[in-house]
């Protein structure tokens, strides 16, 4: 047995494997524990033996760059060992995801529960694009809570570094409904600026407790944006018209957020606005944004530990179902215990329209249930 | 039935001995009319929820060929574009080869520009069809204007232009007008397209919603019913038993278990209400009453701290190098940099963060100690870096 093989065995015998959490494409998490202490942590284990041309891409992803980061709101990468050919990957344990506290209805949030949030992922965010790496997969889904209430960026499978200038990047990242409109006009050419729209489209989400640009088809993704903020101009966005896949989707005119999230303050909006501004170049820095009036007004940012939690039980769930993302075979999301239902991309559309019913004057005739069209 | 003499116009009146007059009851005693399931409309077919769908009586007449339906009792009357009714084998005979001049009116028609007639009055016919295309394109709403007054001068300029197309004024003007409308509008027209169908979904989706809590409502109280009369059941058998078994005295026993009785349905009831709150809320229909709860929470807890842009102890390296204002003339970002149509810059990607990032790679740790070895040898102080090219 050589050095290499007896180190990689003490690192193992340090690890408890327990229960399967969950199972996607290219991973199995079980739950664990650190043999010595008792700490609860989860296993992630790669399945090597199937993929031909070696280990998958985003478990190489993963373990880059998670291997460099260590903060309190990026998930923690405690260990890695091998085991005969399957590669493991030792996680810190959290329990629920944002998409689960967003779901869940019997949940009420205050703005000052917003507020610490967004703080804890624009810290989380600011520290992984201070080390040059962006995440190009933020969702809430993605945004794991420990049970101390500390939020943690998790998922690194999407992960690169950015800033060198000769490589051209995919455009194939992001969840669809996360995904700014450079990379749905086909840029190669990107920058941090893409993982802060992720951020405002979070941020919007947030408030109004169901996502809030959903496009059905990348098409349709645009044509969403651009009706809810307006068609861009070429003030707006230099240079937009010229990008790979650009294409006309129509006129659509602005109407302001206001009408919209009509209980936010002029700070949030502002806030938003910057994170969710056309012109990546002017679009707001996760450093700018923890500077942002936003976070010092009142009501301060509500202490993790009072943050609302998920109610509803832990059910394991599969891995890898990943809503809307073209990049089907590179992300198992990353080590997470189990959003209860299946049909995520169900997610249901509720009532931001109620309000807009309400209207004073009806003089419209609806006359399509009594005809057909002559 | 009363509008009819105000859109004689519409009924042709050179066709009305045989046209129009099959609606109005000169046959009215014929034993056909009583034998129609309708009788203020007249017949028709209906579709399930009981509303016409197509209209027809017993003494329809087609005005072309005069067959009517004692003749043929497949007699179907369809509607031209210029709403004169025809019955299906003269449309058949007319307009097969193509489109022909209407018997009627002369104006020339096409084959697939008939349509099922509705209401019995034509001219209702028509202002239902003229309405309806209105609607489609003038669909703004009170939020797309700045006050009142205009929103009322928009509607005043609808109305007027749907009753000059009712009533045959100024034909092609009011279509100028319409498609000058169209194109200075196509967005908006769209977005409120959009407008609608999504208030059409979210409607929907509420009433699901609400005939879905009735359901769990009725299903609950089903249950209650069902375990009371279970209940009730046992316990009558149980007192049975007792009077059977025991030597104590039967009114003492019978009055213990009425008490009893008593005592469990109060119980139940209130049981029952505690349900039915939390039935409610978790619909979200007693949302204040959640937030007030989490409030109380909240106050009695840790106190909210100011926020603190960054947690970590970090160290910036700012002071130890600065980036060429003017750039640099480095071969790697070279194709980036020239960028002739602009799409790197469109796409976000900003070359100085390749340069800063150089930089800050270069000089990162340059004060760090080494961990082991040199143990005695004091940290480099004030590497200030000035890079002219990488």
């Amino acid at each position: 047995m050589d050095a290499v093989e007896r180190e990689n065995l003490d690192r193992q015998k340090r690890w408890v494997k327990e229960q399967k959490v969950g199972e996607g494409a290219y991973a199995v998490v079980y739950r664990g524990r650190e043999f010595s202490t008792g700490r609860r942590v989860a296993i992630k284990k790669i399945k090597v033996g199937q993929f031909k041309d070696g280990l998958d891409m985003s478990a190489i992803r993963e373990v880059k760059y998670l291997r460099e980061l260590k903060h309190q709101n990026v998930i923690e990468l405690l260990d890695v060992f091998s085991n005969k050919t399957n590669l493991n990957l030792v996680l810190e344990f959290l329990d629920s995801d944002l998409e689960m506290i967003i779901k869940d209805r019997s949940l009420v949030f205050l703005p000052a529960d917003i507020k610490s949030w967004m703080a804890m992922s624009f810290r989380g965010l600011e520290f992984c694009h201070r080390n040059f790496i962006l995440h190009r997969d933020l969702k809430p889904n993605n945004l794991l809570i420990a049970s101390d209430g500390q939020l943690k960026i998790a998922d690194f499978g999407l992960a690169r570094d950015f800033a060198d200038p000769g490589f051209k990047m995919t455009c194939q990242v992001i969840t669809r409904w996360y995904r700014p409109p450079e990379l749905l006009f086909g840029s190669r050419y990107y920058s941090s600026a893409v993982d802060i729209w992720s951020v405002g489209c979070i941020f919007a989400e947030l408030m109004l407790r169901t996502p809030y640009l959903a496009g059905e088809s990348d098409m349709d993704q645009l044509k969403t944006i651009f009706r809810a903020l307006g068609t861009p101009t070429e003030q707006e966005w230099p240079g937009h018209t010229k990008l790979p896949d650009y294409v006309p989707v129509g006129q659509f005119p602005k109407t302001p957020l206001r009408d919209l999230f009509t209980a936010a303050s002029a700070d949030t909006l502002n806030l938003l606005t910057k994170c969710l501004l056309y012109e990546p170049r002017k679009r707001i820095s996760a450093s700018e944004a923890l500077q942002h009036p936003y976070f010092f007004a009142i009501p301060h940012p509500s202490h993790p530990s009072k943050l609302p939690k998920c109610t509803t039980q832990m059910v394991p769930r599969p891995l890898g179902e990943v809503d809307g993302n073209v990049d089907m075979a590179s992300t198992g999301p990353g080590v997470k215990a189990a959003a209860p239902n299946k049909g995520r991309l169900k997610r249901k559309m509720t009532s931001p329209m109620d309000d807009a019913r309400t209207r004073s004057i009806a003089r419209k005739l609806d006359f399509t249930k009594h005809m057909k069209s002559p | 039935m009363t509008t009819k003499s105000n859109y004689g116009w519409l009924q042709g009146r050179t066709v009305r001995k045989g046209g129009y007059s099959s609606n109005s009851h000169t046959r009215s005693n014929t034993p056909q009319i009583q034998s129609t399931s309708s009788t203020i409309f007249g017949g028709g077919i209906k579709d399930p929820s009981g509303r016409t769908s197509e209209y027809f009586s017993m003494d329809d007449q087609c005005p072309v060929c005069k067959s009517d339906r004692y003749l043929n009792p497949k007699l179907r009357l369809l509607v031209s574009s210029c709403y004169h009714k025809m019955c299906e084998s003269c449309i058949d005979r007319l307009f097969t080869l193509g489109p022909a001049p209407c018997p009627i009116c002369n104006k020339v028609l096409r084959k697939l520009g008939f349509s099922p007639q509705t209401f019995e009055d034509l001219g209702v016919e028509k202002e239902v069809a003229v309405r309806r295309r209105i609607a489609k394109e003038f669909n703004k709403r009170l939020e797309d204007f700045n006050d009142l007054p205009s929103y009322n001068d928009y509607l005043e300029e609808v109305e007027d232009i749907a009753f000059n197309l009712i009533n045959n004024i100024d034909i092609p003007a009011t279509e100028a007008r319409i498609t000058a409308y169209k194109t200075a509008n196509a967005a908006l027209t769209s977005l409120n397209l959009q407008r609608e169908e999504a208030e059409a979904l979210a409607l929907k989706e509420q009433e699901d919603l609400e005939r879905r809590e009735r359901e769990a409502r009725a299903a609950q109280l089903a249950q209650q019913e069902q375990q009371e009369r279970e209940e009730r059941q046992r316990e009558e058998r149980e007192l049975i038993d007792k009077l059977e078994t025991s030597q104590k005295d039967a009114h003492k026993i019978v009055a213990k278990s009425r008490i009893a009785a008593a005592k469990r349905s109060s119980a139940r009831a209130a049981s029952s209400s505690v349900n039915s709150g939390l039935l409610g809320m978790s619909f979200g229909a007693d949302y204040a009453k959640l937030l007030k709860t989490r409030t109380n929470k909240v106050n009695n807890s840790v106190p909210d701290e100011p926020h603190v842009p960054f947690q970590d102890d970090w160290y910036a390296y700012d002071d130890l190098y600065t980036v060429r204002a003017e750039g640099y003339d480095d071969i790697i970002s070279e194709a980036v940099r020239k960028d002739r149509e602009g799409i790197m810059r469109a796409g976000g990607y900003k070359v100085e963060e390749a340069w800063n990032r150089a930089l800050l790679t270069a000089v990162a740790g340059l004060d760090v100690v080494a961990i082991s070895g040199l143990g005695e040898q004091k940290p480099v102080e004030d590497v200030d870096v000035v890079m002219d090219s990488i």
